[in-house]
């Protein structure tokens, strides 16, 4: 059964919210074995999410890739606020 | 435990209050009064607690973490002197959740340390190790430690070591310290900052 990243990047980034209801995960597209994700916070929680220099964002993302390289397909995922 | 006294006009607001000065979600805080104030203008003081146990709680993030990646996992949680936790993890995938150089494994740890310590009102130490990789590195580095040390301590030229992390850098320097004809500095910036072993006696 294929890996359900909507819910691994989900699981991720819930605690780290203020506002669950405004948090968004959507499969972007899916082109070959690339899948991209499209991730949106409210605007107050997008700093807590991508972190330091992106530390907490690029953490999510190595996470997810090693998850994705299991079954040799590559991940992206955009962070973004509405 | 994480916890936080304020004073408040209206009760049903201290909560939102709350979650916006803890920066956590409503569900995980506890709302207690402690006092009524005022007979006209009422108000109210308020204590506020989070509800969950950082410790747990990480425990619980890696368990759903590998059954969404549906990778078999075991982990086991250690706390200790208060403020140390460490997750030993067992897997049917250990090279990949390592990955190259640990960088995965490192992001890991990264990713719920953060989460432990937005729980908690005092700095927690986060350990994630997977499979005995830290151990089994640890052991490795000294060797290469000694090793280098005892060149350079017999040739006095001075060595540099491949580029580490800070983790890495700081087993080199604690297992030489104790040298007396070599002592270590780091040097370089950022992803390419490495340990030099100097000669102390010319």
């Amino acid at each position: 059964m294929e890996v359900n990243y909507e819910k691994l990047i989900k699981d991720l980034v819930f605690p780290l919210v203020v506002h669950p209801k405004d948090l968004l995960v959507k499969k972007f597209s899916e082109e070959n074995d690339t899948l991209t994700f499209q991730v949106i916070v409210n605007e107050d929680d997008l700093g807590r999410v991508i972190g330091k220099n992106g530390r907490i964002a690029n953490a999510i993302r190595t996470i997810c890739y090693a998850s994705a390289s299991r079954e040799g397909k590559r991940i992206k995922i955009n962070i973004d606020s509405f | 435990m994480k916890r936080m006294k304020f004073e408040i006009k209206k009760l049903d607001d201290a909560l939102e209050y709350a979650s916006k000065q803890l920066r956590l979600q409503p569900k995980y805080i506890d709302i207690e009064v402690v006092e009524k104030k005022g007979l006209i203008i009422k108000s109210y003081i308020v204590e506020a607690t989070v509800n969950v146990d950082p410790g747990e709680f990480g425990f619980e993030m890696l368990t759903t973490m590998f059954e969404t990646m549906q990778i078999d996992a075991s982990i086991e949680m250690k706390k200790r002197n208060g403020n140390e936790i460490r997750y030993d993890i067992q897997t049917n995938e250990n090279a990949i959740l390592i990955g190259k150089g640990g960088k995965t494994l490192e992001h890991i740890q990264y990713y719920i340390r953060n989460l432990i310590n937005s729980f908690s009102d005092e700095r927690k130490i986060v350990l994630v190790d997977i499979g005995g990789y830290k151990a089994n590195r640890k052991k490795q580095l000294e060797i290469i430690a000694t090793k280098t040390a005892k060149k350079v301590a017999r040739s006095k030229i001075k060595a540099k070591l491949d580029p580490m992390n800070a983790y890495e850098r700081r087993i080199i320097h604690t297992k030489l310290a104790e040298w007396r004809d070599v002592r270590t500095e780091s040097e370089g910036q950022g992803k390419a900052r490495k340990v030099v072993i100097i000669p102390t006696r010319k």
